[in-house]
């Protein structure tokens, strides 16, 4: 590991080139640069799971933290380090101070693996607009989590005005499990649905899922409230009075019923932020399905006409009446 | 070169350094930034490496008021800063034994006859039996006094001398073709062609001769190396620094007679060239002339030849002025930091096939590489989005730094479903081999003093590159005359859109290197 104060992109890129060389591997592969933004306080939640996903994709791993924009000195801090505590891979910690935060791409983008695809992510509170902050521009795709923002269902509402093809929010991969049962529950079922209710603690995976349902069955559904934590249950009526129902029964645990068939359990496991962020490398072209299901959560139309290219527009936190949050740091 | 009837030197037997005959270096400019940070610096580790004969002299020639000592001290300075190999104190001191220092500027006849004595003196005082190289570290414009100095004084005559005389001359060969004929002239008439070494330093690096093993000494790439397999050809050369203070030099001069006209189209030539029928200097020289010969500028320049200048911006978490801000720049200067060019070769085995060189300074990182991008494969069996992240099969060969080849392929991402995603396969290869590879001029050095001449370029490969890029700077002169200028990139960035236009039209992008 090589920690450097003070210091610039060339010798970040110079001890990476080291560290390769002292690893002393021959030959290494490498299919993605993963970029993490994160505020300081959430760096090792951040590490953990990134350190997860990684282990699953071989990739360049840089986490870029940027503090107090508006500080007068601009400072670089770099931890450089291979096969250490952030995974087999290579991985840099950059922590940036001043005006810097504002040009992170500077440092970033000497650093990014060469050719290979790059996806950010913000483990935060996710941006405004994605071309506010660099980092996003520079990526192939885009992963932010609304459930980090303020209000959750505004920002996802943002989303859908800000979209372009190749970004996905970790609410939709929250959805995936429970997507998953629903699409196997509709195998063995040859008759159209007629309507869905969605019911769950109200937020933007339960909305997603709700999106998605609308999109693929072309029928109306309702979102309904419980106090639960997180979803709770998706009930879809079909023709001719009957009904498929998913519960989620236990922490582990969805029940599976359906009209004339004894109930099932299935599996509904919770899942770490890590499989989540893994599961998203998994795909780095654009998730046409969560464009759709985003469409019909928010009502924004023409999202798959989006230029799948984002150009930066200047933003300075410090001096906008309204701060983008991802570039708003203490 | 070692003589070929000496019976104790056998072609199987590797153990045995090449090691030159016992010569006197004379370097011209000696107290310049090239003879300071690499030539003295290669002096020592050669030294070091007991690849210097026993009879090895350095002279230094330059305008300064010195004696034998200061010129010691800062040569002492300059190796102990910038020597790859360990520093000895003991290797210094029998080195520094050798080291001499003349004082003198260009037009001064009495220093040059003070020099040819010096020579012929070591004859008998060191055993140099006659042989000299002389190292023009000068600008180009002092090279015609230097060269008639050196021809007035028979110092550059083999017979005069009666042992062999070099000179190695540095880029820029030339600024067209016009004035590299001239110089060529010029210094084939002082010396003997086949002793005039033109360092293109880029050649002396280990990965670019690992090319030439990479593809004649493998079954796996000749083969596919042509228009057949080979989609395009991508030659990178990117810096992140800015021009120092080389200002005056690099207002005239510019990204392409600087760098392209040179470096990348001497790793063209290597890239692209049929297999030679020896490793020996002829061979692998007439071989780069044919392809260079068969180079064509591009028809269309408005298109495929972009030019740009680099802005303000933030590289490499630092901010940074525009080329146009920097100290002795003229602030509406047209030089151009950054050129883009598409070229072809007329061959059969490339025809087709576009070369796209490109070089900058303000990138934001430096590197240099060769990447060479297959045809996509036809993937019959996969449905579309199986492979919407599969890209071109690529072979990267890079310069500097990192050494080594990198080779792209699909594979399929493990999980339950057929999806096929590019990896990348590397070969680092300062990891391979425990022996760390010499500086270019380390290897250049120790060429020109054993007489080996393949890595240096002929004169007919330099007027063959200013033949491909006269066309392009009268272009882009005839559009300073009608207020054109270089697009402007923000330092930082990968150069200007118009490069990325330029292949966004042929339907590819750039590689990030």
């Amino acid at each position: 590991m090589t920690t450097l104060w003070d210091t610039t992109g060339t010798a970040v890129v110079k001890a990476l080139g080291a560290e390769r060389r002292k690893a002393g591997s021959v030959s290494s592969g490498l299919a993605l640069t993963l970029v993490v933004v994160v505020e300081e306080g959430g760096v090792e939640e951040a590490e953990q799971a990134a350190t997860r996903a990684a282990a699953e994709h071989p990739c360049r791993l840089i986490i870029v933290v940027r503090r107090r924009p508006g500080a007068p000195e601009a400072r670089l801090d770099a931890e450089v380090l291979i096969g250490g505590r952030l995974g087999p891979g290579e991985a840099a910690v950059l922590r940036m101070y001043g005006r810097l935060a504002l040009h992170a791409e500077s440092v970033v983008l000497p650093l990014l693996a060469p050719d290979a695809p790059v996806v950010t992510w913000w483990f935060g509170r996710p941006p405004n607009l994605i071309a506010h902050d660099p980092l996003g521009v520079l990526a192939d795709r885009r992963v932010t989590d609304v459930s980090l923002a303020d209000d959750p269902l505004e920002a996802l509402h943002q989303r859908a005005a800000d979209y372009a093809p190749g970004d996905t929010d970790l609410a939709w991969t929250r959805a995936t499990s429970w997507r998953a049962l629903c699409a196997s529950a509709f195998d063995s079922i040859e008759r159209p649905a007629r309507s869905a209710v969605v019911t769950g603690a109200p937020g933007p995976t339960r909305e997603l899922v709700a999106g998605w349902l609308r999109a693929a069955l072309d029928v109306p559904v309702e979102s309904v409230d419980a106090g639960t934590d997180g979803m709770s249950e998706v009930r879809i009526s079909l023709d001719e009075g009957d009904e498929v129902c998913i519960r989620r029964d236990d922490a582990r645990t969805a029940l599976l019923s359906r009209t004339g068939q004894p109930d099932r359990r299935m599996p509904l496991e919770p899942r770490e932020l890590g499989d989540l962020l893994a599961e998203e490398l998994r795909r780095l072209d654009a998730d046409e399905t969560y464009g759709r299901a985003l469409a019909h959560a928010t009502g924004v139309t023409g999202l798959s006409q989006q230029p799948v290219q984002r150009s930066h527009v200047w933003h300075d936190p410090t001096e906008a009446a309204e701060p983008d949050p991802a570039l708003t740091t203490s | 070169m070692t003589s070929p009837r000496n019976p104790l030197r056998s072609p199987g037997d590797r153990r045995l350094p090449r090691v030159p005959d016992p010569c006197a270096l004379v370097v011209f400019g000696v107290t310049g930034d090239l003879a300071r940070k690499k030539l003295i610096p290669a002096v020592y580790d050669l030294a070091n490496r007991g690849l210097l004969p026993a009879g090895f002299v350095l002279l230094g020639f330059a305008r300064r008021d010195w004696g034998d000592g200061d010129f010691e001290g800062l040569a002492k300075q300059a190796a102990q800063k910038g020597a790859r190999t360990e520093f000895r104190e003991s290797t210094w001191s029998r080195l520094s034994e050798s080291i001499k220092f003349l004082p003198g500027s260009f037009d001064d006849d009495h220093a040059f006859d003070t020099l040819a004595q010096t020579l012929r003196d070591l004859d008998s005082t060191h055993g140099t039996q006659g042989n000299a190289a002389f190292y023009l570290s000068i600008p180009p414009a002092a090279f015609p006094t230097v060269l008639k100095q050196m021809q007035r004084t028979g110092m550059s005559d083999n017979r005069e001398s009666g042992g062999w005389r070099r000179v190695v001359v540095e880029k820029p060969f030339g600024t067209d073709l016009p004035s590299s004929k001239e110089l060529n002239d010029l210094v084939d008439d002082v010396f003997t062609a086949q002793d005039v070494f033109r360092i293109d330093h880029y050649l002396g690096k280990e990965t670019v001769q690992n090319l030439l093993a990479l593809r004649f000494a493998n079954e796996l790439f000749e083969p596919i190396w042509n228009a057949h397999h080979v989609d395009s050809v991508q030659i990178t050369m990117a810096e992140d620094v800015g021009i120092g203070g080389r200002a005056g030099f690099y207002e005239k001069t510019g990204a392409a007679r600087d760098v392209l006209q040179n470096h990348l189209l001497q790793l063209l030539a290597l890239t692209a060239m049929e297999e030679p029928v020896g490793f020996d200097a002829e061979s692998l020289r007439s071989e780069k002339r044919k392809v260079l010969g068969a180079l064509k500028p591009p028809r269309d320049l408005a298109a495929y030849a972009v030019r740009g200048q680099y802005d303000q911006g933030w590289l490499a978490g630092e901010r940074v002025k525009a080329y146009r801000a920097e100290e002795g720049v003229a602030d509406d200067s047209t030089t151009e930091t950054y050129a883009a060019v598409r070229l072809e070769i007329e061959t059969r085995r490339w025809a087709g096939v576009p070369f796209y060189l490109r070089t900058g300074k303000r990138l934001p990182r430096r590197v240099t590489e060769i990447g060479v991008v297959f045809h996509r494969a036809p993937v019959l069996p996969f449905t579309k989005t199986d492979t919407e992240t599969l890209g071109a099969n690529q072979l990267v060969v890079r310069v500097q730094p990192d050494e080594g080849v990198t080779l792209r392929f699909g594979s399929k991402v493990p999980g339950t479903t057929m999806e096929v995603r590019d990896v990348a396969m590397d070969f680092q290869y300062g990891e391979a081999f425990t022996e760390a590879s010499p500086e270019a001029y380390e290897r250049l050095l120790l060429d020109v003093l054993l007489g080996d001449a393949s890595l240096f370029p002929r004169n007919e490969e330099v007027e063959e590159s200013w033949r491909v890029i006269d066309p392009i700077e009268h272009f882009w002169a005839e559009q300073d005359e009608q207020d054109g200028a270089p697009h402007l990139y923000r330092a930082g960035e990968w150069g200007p859109k118009a490069a990325e236009e330029m292949l966004a039209r042929d339907g590819r992008v750039w590689r990030r290197p």
